[in-house]
């Protein structure tokens, strides 16, 4: 039996190929029906996905971690991406804000208190006092579930007892990346924890090997704590995160839509900033991205409950993890990776992994991190999702621009929050991402046509910009072209009207071009460079005339399959 | 029926049309005439999923896992599978155990095996793994077992051939108590055990001559014995790998005292044994040079002889793997074993591997001449503390061996 058909319920397998055959139809008709569509709305481009549905009937869910890893590492990676464009963006090849991800580093300036904030929204914890209430309940880093001196839940966790700073280091830094990237993430607070000003709730309970819940007892927080790096004076460093508002469903999953919410009908593998981890993931070394890291709440906005969907646990970015140092392959190949599995079978281990030559420093609090081996294309995390499987270069340039837009001094500014207490390491660990950041951008924005931001003045002149260019990343063409068309939004009619090139980003539109009110333009721009032949392939933009000028309300650098 | 199919595929064309309209692009391609925004038609997406909403329905696959999973690791596992053979040589093993909690951390488990040349054990096993602030870890056990086919081919390593297998059997019931402690939690380990047991010494089964067919008790020593040890133990050893059951680094030093007391004064002895393992990463853990030596060494008390099958031995799958089992048997031996391992992924790693040793009589004589040896390749199974299963083939002067076993090598 096929292992795909094994998994798939056969009630689910019935309702499927009922809705290959339906979905066949309905594509055909639209497809013969495309001459009478409308590709703009007025409200193009969005800038914020809408959920409009109640979602309080969510039901939480334990997303199971042996299935999950199995599923991950041999199913997935067997089917090949459909080549299929995001769909979650706005008709100008955006990702709108949502409840998954909101716009931030790249779309809007941010200072440096913002960045080094992060998510955080409330006062740190109190941590005269820790009452735990209950073991951790997830991952395998030492912790406890406790609340401060006020009162207020906390997830707190530890350092491995070989890198001291390390765990709780990357959770703080990692937690303000991602942010800034637009995820949706946990308060983490650097505090301190003393075995002494702890104190243990008497409703407390701990799972023991009988499966039974029994007291938690001072000998459990004892054994937590000796896989805990110990300061000198007997306290912990300890890394807080805040618990989260609403009801607690569970992980997410990175295909498919949850099926008890409403607003959820965007295939997650086809979300743009899901697929986009592939590149954030490779830029932070994220590798441990199941979703049990990640967690879905149900909250109350504007009057409805709507799940959010969070990045929950990044910790396990740069080279430390909760236990110690990643293992050495870990962020070059997946836990099971067939490939190398044959070529070390075959060679009796022979045949060389970079991972195996690359040089690390040696910075406890960092680990296993480096920049000069890194090759964000080849990049891998313990187990590929579907989304990480279905990124395509324009996902990948999306998210390198973001990448991008972290300027050094930003970098180095959140990596200060992280109070490591080398500043060797700090300085290291900055120039880590440096370094990788760079990797990113030269890997990413070159490979396509990096034409952006492109603008229509009500004069009729043409402005746009070249990200790898402008990021130094490659020369500039030897010129740019444009073919320039009127657009029916009602038919999808295109009529080429005329031809322009330049040798800079700036051209003037063609005489014929009429700025009636309404008017719809499109131009293909392209670009001729003998070192980056793939730019001859066009974007296309398309610009409605509004009463002072034109607009750009379409945007595709990539077309579905291309 | 029919009208909930009829239902189920209204259902599924209405759950296509909501997917459609979600699929990628398709925001940009709604049918003309329907909303007049985009926000209007992501919304009646919305809507149209509304209608039919569920909770999460696992498939099969999930189901079954999440099944395995509660049985094996939620501590509800009762039933287990249990592949240790009575004795070593017993060929291939099939058993079963029943395991329960008796306290939240405390296990008893009754178990048996069965393999095809006719070995049998069943036993209980009372295991405390959390005694003196997890420093300690007892195990009192119960059980009786029966080996029928044991194969001896003489003392010494060079004067003896597999043409001389004999056989012999035992039966023997036996209590023990092992009390292990990590004092202080890393490093150091000590180990001391308690054994009351009766060998009871018979013919041999199989095609290979029984043992009395061939020697007398006047030239085998415990020949039709039927001995009563209290066997008493201790080891001190520094414990530095990560675990016994599977490390890439790390070393064992360590030696084990043994006591062997017969209760009649004939069969009682005593024996020391020296164990050294070392393992080397070499790049990264992708490469792992393992070592090991051991020596086991053995003393009388005055007028009293060590019974044949109490003899220390070589031979089998976890010292000259390219030998049969107990192939070689004398007062003393000399174990000395190399491996290079190969890290082929996070689950599996492959090795070849060299094995040296001897047996003597005389104690003097443990040095590194005339060493009987073997080599061969390996493939493992591994999780991070334990390897379930090595399957290794082997070749000697004596010819090629599988090895299949549930343990790593060392």
């Amino acid at each position: 039996m096929h292992l795909l058909h094994l998994l798939v319920h056969p009630v689910t397998r019935r309702r499927l190929a009922v809705a290959v055959c339906t979905s066949t139809v309905l594509v055909a008709t639209l497809a013969l029906g495309h001459a009478a569509s409308q590709k703009f709305y007025r409200d193009d481009p969005i800038v914020r996905e809408p959920e409009t549905q109640d979602a309080s009937g969510a039901q939480p869910r334990d997303i199971d971690l042996f299935y999950e890893l199995t599923y991950n590492l041999f199913v997935v990676p067997r089917r090949p991406p459909t080549n299929t464009r995001a769909g979650n963006l706005n008709t100008i090849d955006e990702v709108p804000d949502s409840s998954w991800f909101t716009n931030r580093v790249g779309a809007r300036a941010l200072t440096l208190e913002e960045l080094t904030r992060g998510p955080v929204a409330g006062p740190p914890p109190a941590s005269a006092t820790w009452t735990i209430t209950r073991e951790k309940s997830a991952g395998a880093a030492p912790g406890f579930t406790a609340q401060d001196a006020n009162g207020e839940t906390f997830f707190v966790s530890f350092d491995a007892p070989v890198n001291p700073d390390g765990a709780t280091g990357a959770l703080v830094i990692a937690t303000k990346i991602f942010w800034a990237l637009g995820y949706n993430q946990v308060e983490y607070f650097l505090t301190d924890f003393r075995p002494d000003a702890v104190v243990i709730d008497p409703k407390a309970t701990k799972r023991r090997p009988s499966g039974e819940r029994t007291p938690l007892e001072q000998d459990d927080v004892r054994e937590t704590l000796e896989r805990a790096h110990r300061r000198a004076d007997g306290s912990y460093r300890a890394a807080a995160g805040r618990m989260l508002p609403g009801k607690v469903l569970g992980g997410f999953e990175y295909q498919g839509t949850r099926p008890d919410d409403p607003n959820d009908v965007v295939p997650h593998q086809h979300r743009r900033e899901l697929r986009a981890l592939r590149v954030f993931g490779a830029w932070t070394n994220l590798t441990d991205m199941k979703g049990g890291n990640t967690l879905d709440t149900v909250i109350s906005e504007g009057g409805r409950s709507v799940v959010r969907h969070y990045l929950q646990d990044v910790g396990s970015t740069f080279g430390v993890g909760a236990n110690g140092p990643h293992e050495w392959n870990e962020g070059w190949e997946h836990v099971y990776d067939g490939a190398a599995t044959k070529r070390r079978l075959l060679t009796f281990g022979f045949g060389f992994s970079p991972w195996q030559t690359a040089d690390y420093e040696d910075h406890p609090a960092v680990g296993r991190f480096e920049g000069d081996a890194f090759d964000p294309e080849t990049w891998k995390p313990r187990s590929p999702t579907a989304a990480y499987v279905e990124m395509r270069d324009d996902d990948a340039f999306w998210a390198a621009r973001r990448v991008m837009a972290f300027s050094d001094e930003m970098i180095r500014a959140i990596v200060k929050t992280g109070q490591f207490s080398d500043p060797k390491a700090e300085r290291y660990l900055g120039d880590v991402l440096i370094k990788r950041r760079d990797k990113i951008g030269r890997a990413y924005l070159p490979k396509i046509n990096p034409i952006v931001d492109p603008n229509l003045d009500a004069s009729g002149v043409l402005t746009f910009g070249n990200a790898a260019v402008q990021a130094g990343f490659a020369p500039a063409p030897a010129s740019y072209q444009a073919t320039w068309f009127t657009f029916d939004n009602t038919t999808g009619e295109a009529t080429r009207i005329a031809a322009t090139e330049s040798a800079t980003e700036r051209m003037p539109a063609p005489a014929q071009l009429r700025p009636t009110p309404g008017a719809f333009v499109k131009v293909e721009l392209s670009a001729t460079s003998a070192a980056h032949p793939a730019w001859a392939q066009p974007v296309h933009a398309y610009f409605r005339r509004q009463a002072d000028g034109w607009t750009l309300v379409g945007f595709e650098r990539l077309r579905d399959k291309q | 029926m029919e009208e909930r199919g009829k239902q189920r595929n209204l259902l599924t064309l209405a759950l296509s049309v909501a997917v459609l309209i979600a699929a990628p692009g398709a925001w940009a391609q709604s049918p003309p005439g329907a909303e007049e925004t985009r926000a209007g038609t992501i919304a009646a997406s919305q809507a149209e999923k509304a209608k039919t909403l569920h909770p999460h329905e696992p498939n099969t696959a999930e189901i079954w896992v999440k099944k395995l999973e509660e049985q094996f690791l939620s501590g509800a596992m009762h039933w287990h599978p249990y592949f240790q053979s009575a004795y070593a040589g017993g060929g291939f093993t099939l058993g079963a155990g029943y395991a329960t909690h008796v306290s939240p951390y405390n296990t008893v488990d009754l178990r048996g095996s069965y393999t095809f040349s006719g070995y049998k054990r069943i036993e209980a096993e009372f295991l405390a793994p959390r005694l003196f602030d997890r420093r300690g870890k007892l195990s009192v056990i119960g059980g009786w077992r029966e080996a029928t086919e044991v194969g001896f081919y003489g003392f010494g390593t060079g004067n003896t051939s597999q043409d001389d297998r004999a056989n012999y059997s035992f039966q023997q019931p036996y209590v023990s108590a092992t009390l292990d402690v990590w004092p202080t939690r890393k490093w150091l380990f000590l180990s001391a055990g308690v054994e009351y047991s009766q060998w009871d010494q018979n013919p041999g089964e199989g095609a290979d001559p029984s043992v009395e067919e061939v020697y007398t008790p006047q030239t085998l020593p415990g020949l039709d014995a039927k001995i009563t040890y209290l066997h008493t133990q201790g080891t001190a050893a520094i414990d530095w790998r990560t675990s016994p059951g599977y490390s890439r680094t790390g070393g064992y030093y360590g030696a084990t005292f043994h006591d062997y007391s017969d209760s009649d004064d004939v069969y009682g002895f005593r024996q020391v044994d020296y164990e050294v393992i070392q393992h080397v990463p070499l790049f990264r853990d992708a490469w792992v040079l393992s070592l090991r030596g051991r020596i086991e060494t053995t003393y009388t008390d005055d007028g009293q002889t060590i019974p044949f099958f109490m003899l220390p031995a070589l031979g089998g799958g976890s010292s000259l793997r390219g030998f049969t089992s107990w192939r070689f048997r004398d007062r003393h031996s000399l174990l000395l074993q190399a491996e290079w391992r190969v890290l082929v992924n996070s689950f599996m790693d492959t090795a070849i591997f060299y094995d040296a040793g001897k047996v003597t009589a005389s104690r003097s004589d443990l040095d590194l001449e005339d060493l009987k040896s073997d080599y061969g390749i390996g493939f493992r199974l591994h999780g991070p503390a334990a390897t379930p299963l090595r399957i290794e083939l082997a070749k000697s002067n004596e010819g090629l061996v599988i090895v299949f076993s549930a343990h790593a090598s060392f």
